[in-house]
């Protein structure tokens, strides 16, 4: 379903007779600049950007396992979300950040926040500021979530607090000290974390987090990475990573699950579902650039074999 | 009007009846609500298996009212009796981190300095017996409270294991957690450390009941005291069994095909198109009168596949020297760069053709990703080498690589470990080899050893990946599928 | 050509000023401060000089690239210093550097173990010496040794053993015979048709793949037919990987113009 009728027309008249026009240049033999393709690209994200052109989602099951795990904890659960990632990946994963974050304040989960990646402190700042501070100001630090920092050591961090999350983090990043904080009492290790969230893509991520936790402690573990590395972690899933939002699309799946089932959040921001629409545009127009240049392609050889 | 009066007062008398019967209902209702549930039965603690200790293990089979019955249970909260020595240890602890955090603020004079630190020397006279001299010299004073608070600490510590012991004397119950209905086991889990606040010591015969609880939280019914039991520490992990057993296998059949290697037998590798396709390429370079560039990518010298690209460049090196075609090796690190200087005068050597080998063949561009790339792909557009071959660590410059190689028209051959960046390669190259296949590559020309042997090795792991996955698949449909599947499960 | 060049510089830092102006005096509507204004016209003009190689080659990328290679070196650098240095070793060995440093001091007895990392990290800092640079070796035996030795068993037991049995799937599910099968017939995730059409997709996979990379054997036959299926079922997977690439790739771009767009032009909310 497509949003803002519009925008889309407009969009896609502008995009198709270009295309169009790329067509009758290579039938005529004549080359395309690459330029003219970047450009294409360009336009084709720039266009439904400005015309706001959104579509609905429907979550795919390793998307709807997270949502339902989250769901189903009760109030008063504990929950770990690690911002393992950068600036650079931050258009792709914040927004499962947010989403995340917010769907376990609404269901009055703990959240005991923490970096394994030195530039993810600068993110949990945006997904504080953006749902927490801005939605959910009653809640109350040290009591309905803390902030634990980050910690160097990257696989060596995740080692240590399998067995002793104190050991590593003796204070959160307010120097309140381990056992003054309300919402850590009885959490002694991962193992006592009833979910555990990784957001990222680079190496510390996901892989590693199954790797030194979530298989020694059976404790449920889920991601949200960049597309790049969503690939790689399907073999994970289910019995590994019990779910899994795999770039843009899962975020905007699980934005769209998550407005549907929670009206109250009705007019949240819904970064990934406005990037998706760009992106399904852009990627619209580069299957039209590969059945084009495959066209071309298989002309041209009969061609060859003719002459 | 006498008969509408006497229909009032009945129908008055009626509704008070009626009123007063519901009530006694209701006095009944919560008669029953107020009657305490069945209790849990079959209370069982244990030490929990395979951990470094300090964690016990309750079980219990859930109350009757649990679901049945009258279904009043709404949850089970779990205690464990503690002896007054452990409310001392506890109040030990927090003296000596408030000492150790006084010690740093020493030169603090201040009003609220001096405050806080008459309340610690209360604390301190009400816990420790060793009197200690207040004078002007607060850091001895401190330091010796530190000492003596420490020295207490720790004789608190070993006391635990007696005071334990004496249950029930001088002790109470303190209350762990509550779990939901329906749940019938609860983790007693603790740190570690003594100085930590959540401690549970090891060797200390703990006694633990259990209260299903109703909606009403003084109405709970309470199950006898199960105990003593004591946590403690294993050895040996017995959930990883999987793992040992599969890292004993794997190492033996490394060291038995080594030393198979060794001994010089055959052991027989498949040619790898990607490798076939080397010698062609040198051929069209040598006729065409144009270069060979050899990019070993951005890994170390540490690097398994800059290790194997270094055995593919020494093969590529000794044909280039007998075809007497010129070959560019820019390279990335210095190390990486002394050693492919190394392997390719060493190939000149083995080719017989010493004299024609030039130290610039292999030279160091920069350790910067994106300028290293703007400099090799400079090279390309200058020199038009005919084949390229990369083979390494590569990462995002793969497909900047690798596209402008194609449209310097040469022709590609790449191998890289890096799973991402294969599919660029596999798209922008005539050939891949993808993944292992650089290894195998590597053995296959090389025919070290080491290589050849833990490359067959693998070879063996998977075939046994593949029987095990055939049996998992039957087991899937058998009754006794289970106990197979269960081979493979590491618990923690 | 040369006056070009210094004409387009001229127009940059122009264009520079006038967004840097406008941001600052509350042109888009919304009030900045005037450095908030300069860093957000700084971000947006860098993000163009980067953007700008697509058409060609040119000094502004260059500045633009060398400036984030500068930048980012020095911030990893200082990174590593306060992260590992200060946050992770004063605080545990030094109550004096942990004050001087502003870092809470850990007590706790004095652990010679903490020793250890203290002289391999001077070790390694020996490969800056011309004379002491062998000495750097004995660290990143260390490091190469601990991880190699940390990671085998855990990639032994999370991907192969658990993989292994994650392979132990039944090719048949909820069989009730063909009349229930084929009258109960649903394209859903869960529905048994999808779920064995799953199953069989992963044994064959993993089967055929395994086949693919088995290197003692010459591909021929019956083998060689599996194995042509695994290179296939391989291609699948990269053609899946690249297309995730492509989605992340458009993904920085959407990020790149939602700023442009939003927080310099202020043209969308």
């Amino acid at each position: 379903m497509v949003h803002n009728n519009v925008g889309v027309i407009i969009t896609l008249l502008v995009i198709a007779g270009g295309l169009v026009w790329l067509l009758v240049r290579s039938f005529r033999g004549k080359e395309i600049d690459r330029r003219v393709i970047f450009l294409f690209i360009m336009v084709s994200v720039a266009a439904p950007l400005l015309a706001t052109i959104t579509f609905k989602f429907t979550a795919t099951p390793i998307v709807e396992a997270l949502y339902d795990k989250i769901e189903a904890l009760p109030e008063g659960s504990t929950v770990l979300l690690s911002f393992d990632f950068d600036p650079a990946m931050a258009p792709e994963v914040q927004p499962m950040a947010n989403v995340v974050t917010r769907h376990c304040l609404e269901k009055n989960i703990k959240i005991v926040f923490m970096c394994l990646w030195a530039t993810g402190q600068g993110q949990l700042e945006i997904t504080l500021d953006q749902v927490l501070r801005r939605d959910f100001a009653h809640k109350i630090d040290g009591v309905d979530y803390v902030n634990m920092g980050y910690k160097a050591g990257n696989e060596g961090v995740l080692n240590v607090i399998v067995t002793d999350f104190e050991k590593m983090f003796p204070t959160d990043v307010n120097t309140t000290p381990y056992g003054d904080i309300e919402i850590l009492q009885g959490v002694n290790s991962c193992k006592d974390m009833d979910l555990i969230v990784s957001f990222g893509g680079g190496r510390p991520g996901i892989k590693e987090w199954i790797l030194f936790v979530g298989d020694p402690t059976g404790v449920p573990s889920a991601g949200g990475v960049a597309a790049v590395v969503a690939p790689q972690l399907y073999p994970y899933y289910p019995r590994q990573l019990m779910g899994l939002l795999g770039g843009i699309k899962g975020a905007a799946e699980y934005e769209s699950h998550f407005r549907e089932r929670h009206p109250n959040h009705a007019d949240m921001d819904t970064p990934a579902i406005i990037m998706m629409g760009p992106q399904t545009i852009a990627h619209i127009v580069i299957i039209a650039f590969i059945i084009i240049g495959n066209v071309l392609f298989f002309m041209n050889r009969r061609r060859g074999a003719r002459s | 009007m006498r008969y509408v009066l006497r229909c009032v007062l009945v129908a008055a008398l009626l509704i008070c009846g009626t009123a007063y019967a519901q009530t006694e209902d209701m006095v009944e209702d919560t008669v029953m609500t107020a009657m305490a549930p069945a209790p849990a039965t079959n209370v069982n603690a244990f030490d929990t298996d395979n951990d470094h200790g300090h964690s016990v293990t309750v079980t219990w089979d859930l109350s009757v009212d649990d679901g049945g019955g009258t279904g009043a249970v709404t949850g089970y909260e779990i205690h464990r009796w503690s002896p007054a020595e452990m409310v001392t240890l506890d109040s030990l602890r927090g003296l000596l981190s408030a000492v150790e955090a006084e010690l740093p603020n020493v030169a603090d004079s201040s009003a609220e300095a001096n405050l806080r630190r008459d309340s610690l020397r209360l604390r301190y006279a009400a816990l420790i017996a060793t009197s200690v001299a207040v004078g002007d010299d607060l850091d001895t004073e401190m330091k010796a409270r530190r000492a003596a608070v420490k020295e207490a600490f720790l004789a608190a510590l070993d006391g635990l294991p007696a005071a334990h012991a004496r249950y029930p004397e001088n002790g109470n119950w303190q209350l762990l957690g509550k779990v939901a209905a329906g749940v019938s086991t609860y983790s007693d889990a603790g740190g570690k450390e003594p100085t930590a606040s959540s401690f549970i010591p090891d060797y200390c015969g703990f006694h633990y009941k259990v209260h299903a609880l109703t909606a009403d939280e003084t109405v709970y019914g309470e199950t006898a005291p199960f105990g003593p039991v004591e946590c403690y520490g294993q050895w040996f992990n017995t959930g990883r069994v999987p793992v040992l057993l599969a890292v004993l296998i794997f190492g033996a059949l490394t060291i038995i095909f080594v030393s198979i290697a060794r001994r010089g037998a055959d052991l027989y590798v498949r040619p790898l198109a990607g490798i076939e396709a080397v010698d062609d390429a040198i051929g069209r370079a040598t006729e065409m009168g144009r270069p060979i560039l050899y990019v070993l990518g951005l890994g170390t010298a540490a690097d398994v596949a800059t290790i194997a690209s270094f055995t593919i460049l020494g093969r590529v090196a000794k044909r280039v020297a007998e075809y007497q075609t010129a070959l560019i090796v820019p390279t990335y690190e210095p190390i990486v760069m002394t050693v492919a200087q190394e392997v390719v005068k060493s190939s000149y050597l083995d080719a017989g053709r010493p004299d024609d080998y030039k130290d610039d063949t292999v030279f160091f561009v920069t350790q910067s990703q994106f300028a290293y790339v703007a400099a090799v792909n400079g090279i390309m557009l200058r020199e038009l080498p005919a084949t390229c071959v990369y083979m390494g660590k590569f990462f995002a410059e793969s497909l900047l690589l690798a596209e402008t190689g194609a449209l310097a028209g040469s022709i590609q051959i790449a191998g890289t470990d890096e799973i991402a960046q294969i599919p660029f390669f596999i798209v922008a190259c005539d050939y891949t080899l993808i993944g292992e296949e650089l290894y195998a590559a590597s053995a296959y020309l090389g025919r070290e050893p080491i290589l050849l042997g833990s490359l067959k090795a693998q070879d063996y792991a998977k075939a046994a990946v593949v029987v095990f996955a055939l049996a998992g698949l039957l087991a899937s449909y058998a009754s006794w599928g289970h106990v197979f599947t269960d081979l493979f499960k590491v618990t923690n | 050509m040369k006056n070009l060049k210094w004409f387009v510089l001229a127009a940059v830092c122009i264009l520079f000023a006038v967004s840097w102006f406008a941001k600052a005096s509350g042109g888009d509507g919304v009030d900045n401060s005037v450095l908030d204004a300069f860093l957000v016209t700084l971000a947006a003009f860098l993000t163009l000089a980067i953007m700008s190689f697509l058409y060609q080659d040119n000094p502004y990328y260059k500045f633009a690239e060398h400036l984030f290679v500068g930048v980012s070196a020095a911030y990893w650098m200082c990174l590593g210093f306060w992260s590992t240095v200060v946050g992770n070793l004063f605080p545990r060995i030094s109550e004096g550097l942990s004050n001087f440093f502003l870092v809470p001091y850990q007590p706790g007895p004095l652990n010679f173990f903490f020793a250890i990392p203290i002289i391999l990290g001077i070790l390694l800092l020996m490969r800056l010496s011309p004379k002491g640079g062998w000495l750097s070796r004995w660290p990143l035996a260390f490091i190469v040794g601990t991880t190699a030795g940390l990671n085998f068993v855990r990639y032994l037991r999370s991907d192969f053993v658990k993989q292994i049995s994650s392979t132990f799937v039944p090719l048949v599910v909820d069989w009730q015979g063909f009349g229930h099968f084929f009258s109960n017939i649903s394209l859903t995730a869960g529905g048994p048709l999808v779920m064995m059409l799953t199953n069989l997709v992963i044994f064959i996979g993993v089967f055929c793949g395994i086949v693919y990379f088995f290197f003692s054997k010459e591909h021929t036959g019956v083998f060689g037919k599996a194995s042509r299926v695994g290179i296939w079922i391989l291609m699948i997977t990269f053609g899946a990987s690249f297309g995730y690439t492509v989605m992340g790739r458009i993904s920085l771009l959407v990020g790149r113009l939602t700023f442009l767009f939003t927080d310099w032009l202020g043209i969308i909310g």
